[in-house]
């Protein structure tokens, strides 16, 4: 097990390198630099030329390529070349906490009502509740979460104003936590839904497998109450392929947060990298890249070791 | 009654966030609110907050380019001129002025009694610094055009400053003098290279103005709070804080919550605007903006280069018809690289009205015949090019839309459109791969001719479109070196006359800008282009 997560992480390695450089390259493919930006008429060429040298960007690309990852080895990522003097490092910090809050959050919002949901239908399969819970995720699944957010928004925030417009907190008021919930809930909610929604599908799928099982029967036949079998023998073996499903919601929650948090005004990296993107601040964009690697890389290293952990026939 | 307004304006902001389309009944009648009705005295006390679509990058106005860099900057710095809304100049860190017989020297009398936000008083010692350092060779800023025909800034005494010159500069008020001074004792001893990325740009700037930094949460707000020294008083409001908000309808929701209390309207949410001041929740006021939009011919275009097809275009393009269905009548058509309000602006051009027959005509006598396909030819090159515009801003992509409707089937051209993401559309205009580019320029306050129209500016500069007018080139450095103003204008409205006759742009317009707020804010004065002018005399009155 030990050698198998140590093997798992030094693997890590090369597939960030690989990422690393195929980003680097698809970044500086896109037309534009950052001083096409500059757009006020009376910038002479002068001035954008000494930016452009100053900041390297009139080198080769493999150049530049090398030495960013030299920056990167001394655990540099690099400055900003929009946010002149400021680290990307520090721009990045700023904003990770509040996407890793809101995507925590979000997540636990999905399991804590999916898998419920989930089990409960295929206790009770193809009854009225079953199709009614069925249509529900069909529609979660099918709706975009910006759309929902929207929505959302018109509806709750601004028609009928039970919650706030945006923000990760009220502006000019000291720190309190109800206020921190209150902003965080319906941008958790939204950003949850769809996950949710196919959360729901997997666990009853595979909880209906697992409840045909013999052994399930053999539970039964042992008179077990029912919510014994269900929980303690059905939902271990039922939550193996939603593990897996948890490995793969982490990219979900990256890309999803980009756009929720420009519907919710929620500063985290997302908008960060919108920001980035379209100001082509290559150094930024390439530490988001990195980070939101990363993280996808860690999300699957911990859905591999749990899948150890949950399921005793997966030896290593 | 009042809910139901409410229901149905928040459903129209819903409808404009789903589908991003404009509501163009043509209903809106210009009501901007009477603003100078103010109730009681001014008070000390409340927090305005204000909101913008992205965040600052450097608070300093030598490095930085964007608008929302230079609202947050007004609140903390100072030039030593300041342009009012009236586009006179109006004194600021510098009492008064003058300038030597040949125009080569200036000399500022500085005001004794300013004081840095840290407590150091302000010398003349700033000024020479801040004015010298665009002009070091080391500089890396985008700045440094304001300031090439400066040779040297030299103190005179600690409240005199003189400042050398090498050719006579007429646009030193409007241009160098309102970039705002920075403090010598702090950025003093940095080699020149590293002031723009000194922690001092971000983190600490310290300034004269009438508010201080206080914090800047990424991508969530700046705050500046009342500096209780203000050399011209304490600011009425406690604290402005400027907050984020990177997307257009959040911004107007966030408003319509009365989460902000003043909000920049872009044309299309004018009639969310209005309903807001039907309920009496807001008010609304407008000013011609210090901006005009255009379509950029490329003049390499083996039809596009011919004068007669550009003025044939101009004729067969309705721009009356255009600022009444795509900006419900808010801007007015422009013929001229200039707006109405400033002080040289030709009244009386050569103008190119809707005239589909004229076009016609006059295409015809070109020699550009129509073809079998209904194309019109001439030795066999066909009267075809594409028109560009950049993605999010869905009041060019309409006009492109006309134009290509109305050349098309009124004039017997064929054109192609394509909208490209912005920073990849900047890039192929800098690259002059386009045929007709939709663009606009945010002038400054000084009318000279810009740049953009000057033969020397195509090979590395923003005159994209390949115009070279000897005459014009002339006329723009003889007015750039006229010191006397009346004679100045003349050879600047010359100038226009002959572009307008050139058309390198198909003119189109200039928008109103739209500023909405809190009916308790009082004092508010609109500018044509500092969104908070005089900030420190505003003030929200008590209930």
């Amino acid at each position: 097990m030990i050698t198998y997560i140590i093997r798992r992480c030094l693997l890590t390695i090369p597939v960030l390198v690989g990422i690393s450089m195929v980003s680097f390259g698809i970044v500086q493919l896109a037309p534009g630099e950052p001083t096409a930006l500059f757009i006020d008429p009376e910038i002479s060429a002068e001035d954008r030329e000494a930016y452009l040298e100053h900041y390297g960007l009139n080198d080769p690309i493999p150049v530049q390529y090398v030495k960013w990852m030299g920056q990167i080895l001394q655990g540099n990522l690099g400055y900003s070349l929009i946010n002149q003097g400021m680290t990307v490092q520090e721009m990045i910090l700023a904003r990770l906490p509040n996407t890793l809050l809101l995507m925590i959050v979000s997540a636990i919002i999905a399991f804590a009502i999916a898998i419920p949901i989930g089990v409960y239908s295929a206790t009770k399969p193809y009854t009225l509740k079953d199709y009614t819970f069925t249509t529900f995720s069909f529609l979660g699944v099918a709706t975009p979460n910006f759309w929902i957010g929207l929505l959302a928004v018109t509806f709750l925030s601004v028609q009928f104003g039970w919650f706030p417009t945006g923000g990760v907190a009220t502006l000019n008021e000291p720190f309190s936590i109800f206020d921190r919930l209150h902003h965080l809930i319906l941008p958790a909610v939204v950003l949850g839904t769809s996950d949710m929604a196919s959360l729901t599908r997997y666990s009853r799928t595979s909880m209906l497998d697992v409840l045909d099982q013999d052994y399930i029967r053999t539970a039964r036949a042992k008179g077990f109450k029912q919510g014994k079998v269900v929980y303690k023998h059905g939902l271990r073996n039922g939550l193996i392929p939603v593990i897996t499903m948890t490995g793969l919601m982490l990219p979900n929650f990256i890309g999803g947060s980009v756009i929720i948090e420009k519907v919710f005004n929620w500063p985290g990296i997302g908008l960060l990298f919108i920001d980035a993107t379209f100001q082509r601040d290559y150094p930024l964009i390439m530490g988001l890249v990195m980070v939101s690697a990363l993280l996808v890389v860690v999300g699957n290293l911990l859905a591999d070791i749990l899948y150890a952990i949950f399921d005793p026939r997966i030896e290593y | 009654m009042k809910k139901g307004k409410k229901f149905w304006l928040n459903v129209f902001i819903f409808i404009l966030t789903l589908f991003l389309v404009a509501c163009n009944d043509g209903s809106f009648d210009s009501t901007a609110s009477d603003a100078s009705a103010t109730d009681g005295e001014p008070a000390e006390g409340g927090d305005l907050i204000v909101g913008g679509l992205s965040g600052p990058t450097v608070f300093n106005s030598l490095y930085s380019t964007s608008s929302t860099d230079s609202t947050i900057q007004d609140f903390m710095f100072n030039g030593l001129v300041e342009m009012d809304e009236n586009v006179e100049p109006q004194p600021d860190l510098a009492e008064n002025w003058e300038q030597s017989e040949d125009g080569l020297a200036w000399t500022f009398n500085l005001r004794d009694d300013v004081t840095w936000h840290d407590g150091e008083s302000f010398t003349a010692d700033d000024v020479v610094f801040t004015y010298s350092l665009p002009i070091d060779e080391d500089y890396i800023g985008p700045r440094g055009s304001s300031f090439e025909k400066f040779e040297e800034v030299v103190k005179i005494d600690d409240y005199t400053v003189e400042i050398h010159l090498s050719d006579p500069a007429p646009d030193m008020l409007a241009d160098a003098m309102g970039y705002h001074v920075l403090p010598e004792h702090i950025l003093g001893d940095l080699p020149v290279e590293e002031v723009g990325t000194h922690e001092f740009n971000t983190k600490e700037p310290i300034g004269t103005g009438p508010y201080k930094f206080d914090e800047w949460k990424q991508g969530q707000y700046v705050r500046v709070v009342a500096n209780e020294d203000y050399f011209e008083g304490r600011p009425y409001i406690d604290s402005i804080t400027y907050k984020i908000v990177p997307d257009k309808n959040s911004l107007l929701a966030q408003f319509t919550a009365g989460d902000l209390d003043h909000l920049s309207l872009t044309t299309e949410d004018i009639p969310s605007g209005e309903g807001l001041v039907e309920d009496g929740a807001a008010i609304m006021e407008s000013i011609e903006s210090a901006s005009y939009s255009f379509m950029l011919y490329n003049l390499e275009h083996p039809a596009l280069k011919e004068k007669e097809v550009r003025h044939a275009l101009a004729h067969g393009l309705d721009r009356n018809t255009v600022i009444d269905t795509v900006l419900d009548g808010n801007g007015n058509v422009l013929d001229i690289p200039a707006v109405p309000f400033m002080p040289a602006y030709n009244e009386d051009p050569p103008v190119f009205e809707y005239d589909p027959e004229k076009a016609k005509e006059i295409l015809d006598e070109a020699g550009w015949e129509v073809g079998a396909d209904g194309v019109r030819e001439k030795n066999g090159e066909r009267l075809s090019f594409s028109i560009i515009s950049n993605q999010g801003n869905s009041v060019r992509e309409k006009i492109m839309l006309i134009a290509k409707q109305q050349w098309e089937e009124e004039l017997g051209a064929e054109v192609s459109t394509e909208i490209i993401e912005s920073s990849a559309f900047s890039d192929q205009v800098h690259r002059h791969e386009f045929d007709i580019a939709m663009r606009g320029w945010s002038i400054s306050l000084d009318p000279g001719i810009s740049s953009a129209f000057a033969t020397e500016q195509i090979e590395n500069g923003t005159n994209y479109g390949f115009y070279s007018n000897p005459e014009v080139d002339r006329l723009r450095e003889e007015s750039d070196l006229e010191p006397d103003p009346e004679k100045r204008y003349e050879l600047i409205e010359e100038a226009q006359a002959i572009i307008a006759e050139d058309q390198p742009y198909l003119f189109l317009y200039n928008s109103d800008a739209y500023t909405l707020y809190n009916p308790k804010l009082q004092g508010h004065i609109m500018h044509p282009k500092a969104e908070f002018y005089r900030v420190h005399e505003w003030w929200f009155a008590q209930d």
